[in-house]
């Protein structure tokens, strides 16, 4: 290992150190306001369903559920081990599609709403796709919004990643 | 791989592993019907040393679980496509343990005379062996340009490799078993498991008509380019029948059955490599009915030199090439051209080394003045048909996108 590689490694070192020192801040100070609403409006945090609240996703905040990420791990609104936008729902997706194949096989493909609900009744009918129940809901609109389609006629614009000389 | 990308690399995974440990702790998002069982394998290569097994690292992977991975188009420029390049195109998990002393090939089905059952050793002994160069492409080669999308490996150019596959006549085996008169097609079983993990699922179980099984090209094969075949292209034993999606090719063969009527395996009825009866317009729902059987691939053809991206200097001729292919056909001619398809300079073109082979063509261009080109390739098969220079007739699943291929050249 050079200096040079030595210096990038110590870089990186403190860049991480300082993220999780920022999300470590951030977590205790949503502590402390959790804890002040407990005491003090503890209506809002009685559920009077346990079965449907703790399947219902579109119950939960969406903050909620993207704090799951490990936010040293999101690059540019991407989560890189995934490769998957970082967006309400990409920890379902995550969870869901990640069983069974690559989430490569998301992030490749397009399609609008209607089109990833056939993809999900196709996985369903063949496939050994579980019933996503109220999870589905959530999931269509992270994909919908995400990986629609982009309409490039029939044929696109080349493009050149690099160019040499011949 | 250096050491430092790989600790990077045990950092992120050992991170989303502890970050699905503390996610599947928490109840509110799997919904009733999730098999707790299951461990998310969504991030699975980061567990594994990057690549695919026994391939390039210069292949474009296009998804992990299962593997599929193309082969750039400047890397199918040998006459014979490399052992490490060619592409990988998986359906279900390759098997992972091979007894070559206890693999066996049963045939069987409706319209045999006899079931019977062939060791790896029994095929070699008692057959004669014939080696052919045979052009495999992926069905779905050419997808990702569709508009709108088809679900699936979004494949760009380079699911199709031309390699030299060496084993027995298959005809030799269904002769050797006997067919009935009611032979119709003939039906794959490979060794390679489901997704899913759940071992009563047949991956995919595809075939062709007894009349392309009977031809002389289409082999059970054990080797390819004089070495075992790649693990991940059907080591031990696997079938090679050249100029149909490569997915009728089956591979990690242990049974064929002799139908008298159309296979229906899976991955042969519904969509799969299927395509309408009829023309439609992009973006039509097909019912499974007016869908039909792909069989012969359409004529294509790559340009394998130069690689996109090339600066050509002033008043310097170069030599552009690829090679082309045709299906059950021969092709008959080749062109390019460097003006958007408004003038076409005729090709050199090879015969094939054997029927079902690609064949390679060349030319040599000069650049007419300072700017940005496109080259173009269009071949034309011996009936006449050539490739579009647009996309072809749009399909639900997004195969046999023939159109022709370009790439961007500068004179400096």
């Amino acid at each position: 290992m050079t200096d040079q590689d030595k210096e990038k490694v110590y870089e990186q070192a403190i860049k991480q150190a300082k993220n999780t020192i920022n999300v470590a801040s951030v977590l205790v100070l949503a502590g402390v306001v959790f804890m002040i609403q407990l005491t003090y409006f503890p209506q809002f945090f009685s559920s009077t369903d346990q079965n449907i609240s703790a399947f219902d996703t579109t119950a939960v905040d969406p903050m909620v559920m993207t704090m799951d990420l490990d936010p040293t791990e999101i690059e540019n609104g991407i989560h890189v081990p995934s490769g998957l936008i970082v967006d309400d729902g990409v920890d379902l997706v995550i969870r869901t599609c990640g069983v069974c194949h690559s989430l490569g096989l998301v992030t490749q493909n397009k399609a609008d709403r209607e089109g990833w609900k056939d993809i999900i009744v196709w996985m369903q009918e063949t496939q050994g796709l579980w019933n996503l129940g109220a999870t589905e809901d959530a999931i269509l609109t992270y994909l919908a919004n995400n990986y629609a389609p982009v309409d490039e006629g029939r044929r696109r614009n080349l493009e050149v990643l690099e160019w040499h000389d011949l | 791989m250096d050491k430092k990308n790989n600790s990077r690399r045990n950092f992120i995974s050992k991170s989303a592993l502890a970050a699905f440990a503390a996610l599947a702790g928490t109840k509110i998002v799997f919904g009733e019907n999730f098999p707790s069982e299951l461990e998310p394998i969504g991030l699975d290569e980061l567990e594994t040393p990057e690549g695919i097994p026994g391939k390039s690292d210069a292949l474009t992977i296009l998804n992990n679980k299962p593997w599929n991975a193309e082969t750039p188009p400047h890397l199918l420029d040998p006459e014979i496509t490399p052992a490490n390049l060619m592409f990988v195109r998986n359906n279900g998990i390759p098997p992972t343990e091979y007894d070559l002393e206890k693999w066996t090939l049963t045939i069987e089905g409706e319209a045999a005379q006899q079931k019977k059952t062939y060791t790896l050793k029994k095929l070699y002994d008692n057959f004669a062996h014939y080696t052919y160069d045979l052009t495999l492409e992926c069905g779905g080669n050419g997808r990702g340009e569709f508009n709108p999308p088809a679900k699936g490996n979004q494949w760009g150019l380079g699911g199709v490799a031309c390699t030299r596959w060496t084993g027995v006549r298959l005809k030799d085996v269904l002769n050797d078993v006997g067919l009935k008169s009611t032979a119709a097609y003939i039906g794959y079983y490979g060794a390679d498991t489901h997704l899913s993990g759940d071992s009563s699922k047949v991956v995919i179980s595809r075939g062709v008509p007894i009349q392309k099984a009977m031809e002389d090209e289409s082999l059970i094969a054990w080797a390819m380019n004089g070495e075992a075949i790649p693990k991940m292209n059907g080591y031990p034993l696997r079938l090679v029948m050249g100029g149909w999606p490569a997915s009728v090719s089956g591979k990690w063969l242990t049974k064929i059955v002799i139908r008298d009527k159309e296979h229906d395996g899976p991955k042969m009825g519904g969509q799969s490599y299927r395509i309408p009866k009829y023309p439609v317009p992009p973006g039509t729902k097909v019912p499974d009915e007016d869908m039909k059987i792909i069989e012969s691939m359409p004529v294509k053809s790559i340009i394998t030199y130069p690689k996109t991206g090339a600066i050509i200097g002033k008043g310097q001729s170069f030599e552009v090439r690829g090679h082309a292919w045709a299906g059950d056909l021969k092709v008959k001619a080749v062109m390019v051209s460097i003006d958007f398809g408004v003038t076409w300079q005729k090709c050199e073109l090879n015969p094939p080394k054997n029927r079902l082979a690609w064949q390679r063509w060349k030319t040599r261009i000069t650049l007419p003045e300072f700017g940005y080109y496109e080259l173009w390739a269009r071949a034309i098969d011996e009936n006449g048909k050539g490739q579009p220079m647009v996309l072809p007739g749009w399909n639900p699943k997004g195969y046999l996108n023939n159109a022709c291929h370009r790439l961007a050249v500068k004179q400096a």
